[in-house]
């Protein structure tokens, strides 16, 4: 069973604010920290530790604050829906899968495909992220603090990814939707991918992100990626409209 | 000496033929002819000179200026002009002609080994009695996720409805679905388009979302699928199902993920799967969270954990390597497998895949049971069959090989109304199933749609009944690979089953090498 730290003593989270609950996972299984963390998180701030070991920790929660000190394994806050997650170490691959809301933030590195198929809220990794990082991103904003492996974005439908440091082959392959602004260099773009000007709304919205999770990065040092094409498949939409006859 | 072929039926339409109210004016059909099938006389009238000599090419057709003439086989083509039969032909030329290759929904047609071959054994002297259909009672229930969840789907029959996805077809075919699962008991699955939050209430039988409106009894299940697009997946979507399916594979295009194309991509799905309108929704192929089968068993962790050990979690798979990948979804964890066949339907694949991809469903089962048995779990963990399943007979024979139900895709959208015209990926289906356009979905009443689903799951049931009871049975696990033979030499070979008239397997099935080592 998770080691929950006594409520009437609670120890300083990392922020230095007062912590609820202090869960000591190590050699615990995922399920009985699932059940603590759900029936704590209502009452306040929750701190993990020695969790690395867990995969899927953290999944499918709406509200709530909690903190991971030292480094958290795969699948972290999967299905996320509103609760934010701060991690001090560094994380495994899979970081947030499939959110929909709320935040997470990494202070090291995520492994591959960090923020995959997410809908929406914020993931922040302060350090470096893998290979498919933002794959299928659906409209969260991700901040990577440092550079990113190859095929970065891939199939991204919306949102927001914005890339400190450089990244690697094929970055936005398939766009869609959404922008992604790099500081760095890239290897190679994606299909479907063009360059445009950052506008002044660009400036002001990364500066805000900047400011709110403390990345140090110039905004007009950003160059910014877009879709070529809404439609760069089939296209049978356009084919059925154009032809006045259905395929 | 002109060619006898003699295998193609020449008919010239004469109201519509230039020649035949002007004759003279268009010896077209006469003059392209490279077998003098046609020949005109002194006065200009153009007649069949020669049917026998007709190769089926059907140039004259091509060249007819008024379209009159039509070219049909009198034998099949595939005994008189294959490889080059006029579907070949024709494909080719569309190929040449836009650079693209051929889309188009449904499931594969023609000549995969089906069940057809396969035959019942009733009982007689040396078994036991057959039972009363009429009189006696047969239990055809299916339990999924017993012992490893706090709610197991109890199924009142070993049917269920297959993955079909709000996109694919219409919100007014998903509500059917729910219904007709909600009056028979059985499982529904949403396929990866996300959730229409009807059927939410319609699987329990509710016709309101207040859920005071009970309607249709015993109520149905709902299955959650988990897939490469993740279209419309959060964790409430997960938590609203009775199972979660992890989708790997589907019989119409293995290998290939789900493909919704955009004249299908509606306001309304646009805003479920977070791609633009008119934009084609082409879903991965491949999960990008999962490199490993430790990421698998990892997966399938996490999706308990956020439904809170309350649901079963099923796979499905698509026909590739049933041995293998069973043997893989035991160790992750999983509590039903389903594995989909080659003939199995979709809004739209490529051809070449639908046809020529996977493996037929008969050919499925008996390397899947083979795993089942050797991990010590069969008829623990779920085996399901789909990919054209069609009737109670073929329910009965794959459940006989070792399956424990079967899902129903096509037949259930044709019980629904359809015809299998095989242009779901269109969106104008006539019927309103594969349709997202709101006067062609006006034709679908989803609740008449609804009884005439549980119609068809009743009268399927009532043959699996027939057949279970007729062999000596009064409970469909008792069914066993003794309850069929083989009758022919190739579906003794693949099944494994016992042929009839030599009454045995085939030598290297009997002799225990019926696998490579």
């Amino acid at each position: 069973m998770p080691i929950v730290a006594d409520a009437r003593n609670p120890e300083p989270s990392p922020e230095g604010k007062e912590t609820a609950r202090v869960i000591d996972a190590r050699a615990c299984e995922l399920r009985p920290v699932t059940t603590d963390l759900r029936a704590h998180l209502g009452e306040g701030k929750v701190t993990v530790c020695d969790a690395e070991h867990l995969h899927g920790l953290a999944a499918g929660l709406k509200t709530g604050e909690m903190t991971i000190l030292g480094n958290a394994g795969d699948y972290l806050g999967v299905l996320n829906d509103g609760a934010t997650i701060c991690v001090t170490g560094n994380v495994g691959n899979y970081l947030a899968d499939n959110m929909t809301h709320g935040t997470v933030i990494v202070d090291g590195n995520a492994g591959r495909a960090a923020a995959p198929y997410c809908y929406g809220g914020t993931v922040v990794v302060r350090g470096n992220a893998g290979d498919f990082t933002a794959v299928m991103n659906k409209g969260a904003t991700v901040i990577i603090g440092g550079d990113v492996g190859d095929e970065v974005a891939t199939y991204m439908l919306n949102g927001d990814l914005v890339i400190a440091g450089n990244a690697g082959k094929n970055l936005g392959n398939y766009l869609i939707r959404g922008n992604i602004y790099i500081a760095g260099n890239w290897q190679t773009l994606g299909h479907n991918t063009r360059l445009e000007e950052l506008t002044e709304a660009d400036i002001a919205k990364l500066r805000a992100y900047f400011d709110q999770y403390g990345v140090k990065a110039d905004p007009v040092a950003f160059r910014k990626i877009v879709r070529l094409s809404e439609k760069p498949f089939y296209k049978a939409a356009e084919k059925a409209a154009a032809h006045g006859v259905p395929r | 000496m002109p060619p006898v072929n003699g295998t193609f039926c020449v008919t010239v339409m004469k109201d519509q033929c230039i020649n035949a109210r002007m004759p003279g004016k268009c010896a077209t059909c006469v003059e392209v002819c490279p077998h003098e099938v046609y020949a005109i006389d002194a006065a200009g009238n153009v007649r069949v000179q020669n049917y026998n000599a007709c190769v089926g090419c059907r140039i004259c057709a091509e060249f007819c200026p008024e379209d009159a003439i039509r070219i049909n086989p009198a034998e099949s083509e595939f005994l008189v002009r294959a490889p080059w039969t006029f579907p070949q032909v024709e494909e080719i030329h569309h190929k040449a002609l836009t650079g693209e290759y051929e889309l188009r929904g449904f499931g594969g047609m023609g000549m995969a080994p089906t069940f057809d071959q396969i035959t019942v054994v009733p009982s007689q002297i040396a078994s036991p009695a057959p039972r009363d259909k009429y009189r006696e009672e047969c239990n055809l229930e299916v339990v999924i996720g017993e012992g490893t969840c706090e709610n197991p789907m109890r199924m009142h029959y070993p049917l269920f409805f297959s993955a079909m996805s709000f996109g694919a077809v219409s919100k007014e075919a998903r509500m059917a679905l729910s219904i007709g699962a909600a009056m028979t008991g059985i499982m529904n699955n949403t396929g990866e388009g996300g959730l229409v939050k009807d059927e939410t209430w319609l699987i329990k039988g509710y016709e309101n979302e207040a859920r005071t409106l009970k309607r249709w009894e015993p109520g149905g299940y709902l299955v959650v699928q988990w897939s490469t697009g993740r279209w419309g997946v959060s964790a409430d979507f997960v938590r609203a199902g009775d199972a979660v399916e992890v989708k790997i594979g589907q019989g119409a295009k293995p290998g290939m993920g789900g493909h919704l194309l955009g004249a299908k991509v509606t306001p309304e799905i646009s805003a479920i799967r977070g791609v633009p309108v008119g934009s084609d929704a082409l879903s991965p192929c491949r999960y990008y969270d999962v490199e490993t089968l430790q990421d698998i068993k990892r997966m399938v962790g996490f999706l308990r954990d956020v439904t809170e050990y309350k649901v079963p979690i099923l796979f499905k798979l698509g026909p590739s390597r049933p041995y293998e990948d069973v043997k893989a979804l035991v160790e992750a964890g999983a509590d039903a497998i389903s594995i989909d066949g080659m003939v199995g339907g979709t809004g739209a694949s490529p051809a070449v895949v639908t046809q020529g991809v996977g493996i037929p469903t008969v050919g499925l089962i008996p390397p899947a049971v083979r795993a089942l048995k050797e991990m010590g779990v069969h008829h623990k963990v779920k085996l399901f069959v789909l990919g054209g399943m069609r009737n109670g007979l073929d329910a009965y024979k794959a459940m006989a090989m070792g399956a424990d139900g079967v899902g129903f895709g096509a037949a259930a959208e044709i019980a629904m109304g359809c015809r299998a015209c095989m242009a779901c990926h269109t969106g104008r289906c006539a019927y309103g199933i594969t349709s997202q356009d709101p006067e062609l979905r006006a034709r679908l009443d989803p609740y008449e749609a609804g009884q005439r689903l549980a119609n068809f799951i009743k009268a399927t049931a009532e043959e699996i009944k027939i057949l279970t009871m007729l062999s000596g049975h009064d409970d469909i696990k008792q069914l066993t690979e003794e309850d069929v033979r083989a009758m022919d030499f190739n579906t003794a070979a693949i099944t494994g089953l016992k042929l009839v008239g030599y009454e045995r397997r085939l030598p290297w099935w009997e002799n225990g090498h019926d696998h490579p080592e």
